[in-house]
């Protein structure tokens, strides 16, 4: 067995630019700034929900001293908004959906006031009945979430009805007639709590107006998005709204979208003072539109007399909550994950996005594929033994591979799924004999990589230090960091040369943000054509200065030479000079992003262009636990991570994000789930009883990237990589747990009480048999 | 120094201001997290008593070969000091369970033994090694406690406000004695009890019980003593006995079902740990080093 | 209650004379009158040691602990930690191995790592788990600040 992973040795080579802050304190985050004159702001929520909101009086709330301004749903424009389905405002108005909705907010001289002013709001309610079960949401006689449904405005190809906020399928040939054919047919359910992604910072908004222009400072990972959410809402024209980002203090998706910039926006201008709003560990949980969504699964699948997969059929269910936020994609996604990497010639599986009154769920790390991997692995453990197969076995026969078709129809160039499947395999030595109440699961993943539109400026100033501008986030993956080292290569300069402007709408072009494993794909793109711009440009003022070929020179080292001559040179520090003279050294890239590869044979009912994937990323998480049987209390001690996210440019960067992501899905396997009484409260919104994974919990992790040449992705056949180590590690525990129980645990997180219960009815349903053949 | 707040510079000092209606303040851990969480407001009045070291803050073996641990001693020198250790160690396993090194740091064994939580993790310890409390006053004399005359109900105790915890004692054991503390952890730290259980014994020479005790967490009101281990006395430490003594403690626990754990749960698993804290108690009692605490140095919680 | 106390506090070898409600906590005070934000608020009731500090040379949660029980003592916030120019070689470890993503846990942790090293100059990996346990992170999975720790107390002497 290999040791724990160590620090690579490339690790020098990238250390962050943004570091020496970051570990000084003096690096600023949003809740650090301060602004001559700044208030405080507070929100008052609902707290109960559903309700009809029958009054509010802010009066009282108004006439406290040190309270500069109230503000409610009659002091910003009527409007719905939310991408795909808007269907949320910025204050409730007739009706609260859930515990965190917001109806007013408040800006005061201090925290306390404002606080205290939020609380002498009075408001008075119609209770109503919750919908807070997704199995009977969709019943006709079930009360709605949205009655007035009909009359959103919602994107083309969204298919929905009363609390279906929308729907997705996926169609390949007959499964019905598969599953009748079939050697072997097995029938499984499960059911995934929500999650949160738990940032370890706090969200926080600051905002001042200057005249008819507002700079509002975000802890959000898509400064963009949130600009146009301040400026449909208050209705600005884009360039009168700037957004920057300090220091973001983690994401995981929890801060992606728009979510308080408007609000904070609005009490800055009604105060006439700079505002700032810092949320509480305990808001932070309960109000904004991105928890992970809780899952509801039903899945079939038939087997040939060889263990081929045949047919899959599924249902998927998926709690929306009260609001869409961004989930209007995740029917898709949770359909594509219902199937999984593997060759099923026939499929019908119906994924459906379902309102409720609980906190909104929204994108966090690789939405839906976690629950969805774990459900479908700990299924695919079932067929194997079904089949008579080990699991291992089972899915190496299963899988796609390289110039193989998947399941919907997508052939796959060069991938590196089996490759993944030996690598985590062998770095937890599976198939050696293990310690009584150890065992090792195994599961694989996938994850898209996702492409958009992004920009970036370049400068070269006449001392040959460059500047890039990029509308990239930098959320803490390092990510950003990264851009440097790919402008470096093409203009031949070191690194710690270049200097970046980031997380500023108003200073660089647009980039999609923190968001879907983005930015090294799309704004490396961006970059590195802005750089070859000016890599252009140099050559062309060296081929005069050595008088050849502009094609010959090569740009290196600091050194612009003739290839073949290194002695037939000039300083690349004394060709900014010259251009300063004259015409100057600008780049600046956008590039069209690669398109999504053809999906044949396939059926797709409400499709978010999500059947086929650029850059598919492929996982294997080998787990070895132990279990605790008297208490089932599980202890994660091996992990094997196995990624085919494409070519690694940061090693020590891309290892983070696997430690990181593996941490996260131990938590989410055994420690994190969202608790909710029957009104629809959370009941541990804090970190007391939702429970992060410690130090002390970290086992030793073994990581591998397998780089396939991958033609169709970002730069140097980069992938995504920040969310797909989050899929695998749920399921590979769980059937590591199935192994050592003889049934899985069927409910998610995999709790220590519901893993004793397993236990309890395995052991049940044995003495039961046996007593039956007794008699 | 102020009406609000005073520094207190000797016990007497301290003891004068509770008589005039302040409160106690200490590491200020569970005063100041519960202010935060609005559970209560800060008392009006409080004394800081966490400078007190000289009066408070040590421990002493006592020629009778009891122990007194002043309220001021924190949870980091009572998992690390030799004496506790090795003649109370359910007492040092609890508190090296207790929150984070800060916590334990902030934290004493007075503010713990009065917060009087039935989750806390030195009190069934405590409650095992047969401590008692010392209360002192300015306006009468001094009180000696037993914890169940001390501890009523969570968070309540039967001291006067006037009263200052000034420190435990520990009675002197029999030779051939040893006692652990377990805890149900979901994580490896930075839990709170969901269940867990002390255990106190001492062997005969011939390793058979002499006096045993169970104490259990977090599922009563008050920290629970297990009633009928008298009765356990002569015999050997084997599965009949822990098994035994395993179902002494689900059937007497009180639990309440709630966010951490289903009361059918804890009621096993505060059997489990029962189990679990008396086979650490005899194997320490017979000699056998076994690490503090017992959760990160046998079963689940063992160190990778 | 919450009456404006004045007192002396030191941080970073610097003395402040401070006026403050009865009821503040220390992350307040750093934050807000002495004027240092490197000391984060990441939850409320000392889960995720974000606002680690140490108070004469000790850890402490200083969102949890009242202001005014510093007075007179030592305060040593992650502002107090490099000398001039020249990182504290656990700041530098961090950097050298990858341990901070985010940076948000970053000043909590460094300051626990600070504290745990004062005691246990050479810790095992086991104590380097348990010393900072009370440091929550989100972003690395804590195996790179485990790298970046031991090789800051391997390279002191």
């Amino acid at each position: 067995m290999s040791l724990t992973d160590s620090t690579p040795a490339a690790a020098q080579r990238f250390v962050r630019a943004d570091g020496p802050e970051k570990v000084t304190g003096s690096g600023r985050y949003a809740a650090d700034l301060e602004l001559p004159g700044m208030l405080h702001a507070a929100f008052r929520y609902a707290d109960m929900a559903p309700a009809r909101l029958a009054g509010i009086d802010t009066s009282k709330a108004a006439a406290m001293p040190g309270v500069l301004a109230v503000m409610t749903a009659a002091d910003v424009p009527d409007l719905r908004y939310s991408p795909g389905i808007a269907d949320r405002k910025l204050f409730a108005t007739d009706m609260v959906r859930f515990e965190g909705e917001i109806l007013a907010a408040v800006a005061a001289t201090t925290p306390a006031i404002a606080a205290a002013a939020a609380a002498a709001i009075e408001v008075s309610y119609e209770s109503l009945p919750a919908v807070t079960d997704i199995e009977t949401a969709l019943d006709p006689a079930a009360p709605l979430v949205h009655p007035e449904w009909a009359d959103y405005q919602v994107d083309e190809g969204i298919v929905r009805e009363g609390n279906l906020a929308c729907f997705s399928s996926i169609e390949r040939g007959d499964a019905e007639a598969a599953m009748h054919e079939a050697h072997t047919v097995v029938t499984s359910r499960y059911v995934a709590d929500g999650c949160h992604a738990v940032p370890i910072e706090p969200r926080a908004v600051a905002a001042q107006w200057e005249g008819n222009k507002v700079t509002i400072w975000s802890s959000t990972q898509v400064p963009f998005d949130a600009r146009a959410g301040v400026c449909e809402t208050l209705q600005m024209p884009t360039n009168r709204v700037r957004i920057i980002v300090p220091h973001l203090g983690g994401g995981f998706g929890g801060k992606c979208g728009f979510h308080y910039e408007a609000h904070v926006a609005a009490l800055a201008r009604a105060a006439r003072r700079p505002v700032k709003l810092v949320f509480s560990r305990a808001e932070e949980f309960l109000a904004p539109d991105r928890r992970r969504e809780g899952m509801v699964f039903e899945l079939t699948s038939a087997l040939d007399a060889d263990g081929r997969l045949q047919a899959r059929t599924g249902t998927v269910l998926i709690d929306c909550g009260a609001y869409v936020a961004d989930a209007a994609f995740f029917p898709q996604l949770a359909a594509m994950h219902a199937v999984g990497p593997y060759q099923v010639p026939n499929i019908k599986i119906d994924a459906s996005l379902i309102y409720t009154n609980h906190q909104p769920s929204g994108s966090v790390r690789a939405p839906t594929a976690p629950q969805a991997c774990w459900a479908v692995e700990s299924h695919t453990d079932e067929l194997a033994a079904a089949a008579g197969l080990d699991p291992v076995e089972f899915r190496r026969l299963n899988a796609v591979d390289s110039r193989t078709v998947g399941p919907t129809g997508q052939t796959y160039e060069e991938i590196g799924l089996q490759e993944c499947i030996d690598a985590a395999t062998n770095a937890v030595s599976y198939g050696d004999e293990l310690a009584e109440d150890e065992a090792i699961g195994v599961a694989i993943g996938w994850w898209p990589t996702f492409v958009s539109p992004a920009g970036a400026f370049l400068k070269m100033d006449e001392d040959g230090s460059v500047q890039i501008l990029t509308g990239a986030q930098e959320c803490g993956t390092g990510a950003v960091m990264t851009l440097r080292q790919l402008a470096a290569d093409e203009l031949g300069i070191d690194p710690e040369r270049i200097e970046m402007i980031y997380q500023d709408t108003a200073a660089a072009p647009f980039g999609p943000g923190a968001t879907g494993s983005q930015t090294l794909v799309n704004n490396g793109r961006a970059v590195i054509a802005g750089a070859k711009q000016i890599a252009d440009q140099l050559r062309e003022l060296a081929a005069d200065q050595l008088e050849a070929a502009a094609d010959d020179i090569v740009l290196i080292d600091g050194i612009a030479h003739v290839a073949g001559s290194p002695t037939a040179a000039v300083a690349i520090d004394d060709l900014a000079a010259t251009a300063a003279g004259g015409e100057l050294l600008l780049g600046h890239g956008s590039d069209p992003f690669p398109e999504p590869p053809e999906a044949v044979g396939t059926t797709c009912v409400g499709d978010q262009g999500l059947t086929a994937w650029v850059g598919p990323q492929f996982s294997c998480h080998a787990v070895r636990i132990r279990l605790d049987r008297d208490t089932g209390v599980v202890r994660v001690l091996d992990v094997g991570a196995a990624h085919d996210s494409g070519t690694i440019i940061n090693p020590a960067g891309a290892l983070g994000q696997v430690h990181g992501a593996v941490m996260m899905g131990i938590g989410q396997a055994l420690t994190e789930g969202t608790v909710y009484d029957e009104h629809g409260h959370q009941r541990n919104a804090d970190l007391l009883e939702y429970k992060l994974q410690t130090i002390a919990d970290v086992p030793h992790i073994h990581t591998s990237f397998i780089e396939p040449p991958t033609n169709n992705a970002g730069p140097r056949g980069a992938k995504g990589l920040a969310e797909a180590p989050n899929v695998a590690t749920a399921a590979a525990i769980s059937n590591g747990l199935a192994k050592l129980i003889g049934t899985p645990v069927r409910m998610l997180p995999m709790t220590a009480e519901r893993v004793w219960d397993t236990i309890g009815s395995a052991h049940d349903q044995v003495a039961a048999a046996t007593e039956g053949h007794g008699k | 120094m102020s009406a609000s707040f005073l520094q207190a510079a000797s016990v007497d000092e301290a003891l004068a201001a509770l008589d005039a209606g302040a409160r106690p303040i200490a590491g200020g851990t569970d005063l100041v997290v519960g202010a935060r969480q609005g559970k209560a407001p800060l008392p009006a009045a409080l004394v800081a008593i966490d400078r007190l070291d000289d009066e408070l803050g040590s421990i002493s073996d006592n020629p009778d070969g009891s122990l007194t641990i002043g309220s001021l001693v924190n949870h980091l020198r009572l998992m690390s000091e030799p004496l506790v250790v090795e003649r109370a160690t359910a007492l040092a396993d609890g508190a090296a369970l207790i929150g984070s090194p800060a916590t334990r740091n902030v934290g004493t064994i007075g503010g713990n033994v009065m917060n009087a939580s039935p989750a806390m993790d030195t009190g069934a310890a405590l409650a095992v090694l047969g401590a008692t409390v010392h209360l002192r006053s300015a306006s009468g004399p001094d009180r000696i406690l037993e914890l169940d005359e001390l501890w009523t109900g969570p968070g309540t105790t039967t001291a006067r406000p006037d009263e200052l915890c000034v420190g435990l004692s520990l009675p002197a054991r029999p030779p051939r004695s040893g006692s652990a503390y377990l805890r149900l952890e979901y994580r490896r730290a930075m839990e709170i009890a969901v269940v867990g259980a002390a255990a106190s014994i001492s062997l005969s020479a011939d390793n058979l019980v002499e006096t045993v005790s169970i104490a259990l967490t977090a599922v009563a009101p008050t920290i629970l003593a297990v009633e009928g281990t008298a009765a356990l006395a002569g015999r050997a430490v084997d599965t009949n006995l822990l098994d035994q003594v395993a179902a002494l403690a689900s059937e007497q626990a009180r639990p309440i079902a709630d966010l951490r754990a289903s009361e059918r749960y804890r009621r096993h698993t505060v059997g489990v740990m029962a189990r679990r804290a008396l086979e650490a108690a005899a194997e320490r009692a017979q000699g056998i080093k076994l690490g503090v605490p017992v959760n990160r140095n046998k079963g689940i919680g063992v160190s990778l | 209650m919450n009456e404006k106390l004045s007192y002396q506090v030191t941080v970073n070898g610097v003395a402040f004379d401070v006026d403050a409600d009865r009821d503040a906590n220390l992350l307040s005070l750093l934050r807000d009158q002495v004027g240092l934000t490197g000391t984060k608020q990441g939850c409320d009731d000392c889960e995720c040691g974000a606002c680690m500090v140490l108070v004469d040379g000790r850890p402490v949660n200083s969102c949890s602990y009242l202001a005014v029980q510093t007075g007179g003592r030592d305060v040593t916030t992650i502002e107090g930690l490099a000398e001039d120019d020249e990182l504290h070689p656990i700041q530098q470890a961090m950097l050298d191995h990858a341990g901070v993503q985010c940076g948000f846990c970053t000043p909590g942790m460094i300051m626990s790592a600070h504290a745990l090293l004062e005691t246990t100059p050479k810790p095992s990996i086991e104590e380097i788990r348990i010393g900072l346990s009370g440091n929550l992170c989100r972003c690395t999975g804590y195996q790179s600040i485990l790298n970046a720790i031991g090789s800051a107390a391997n390279a002191a002497d």
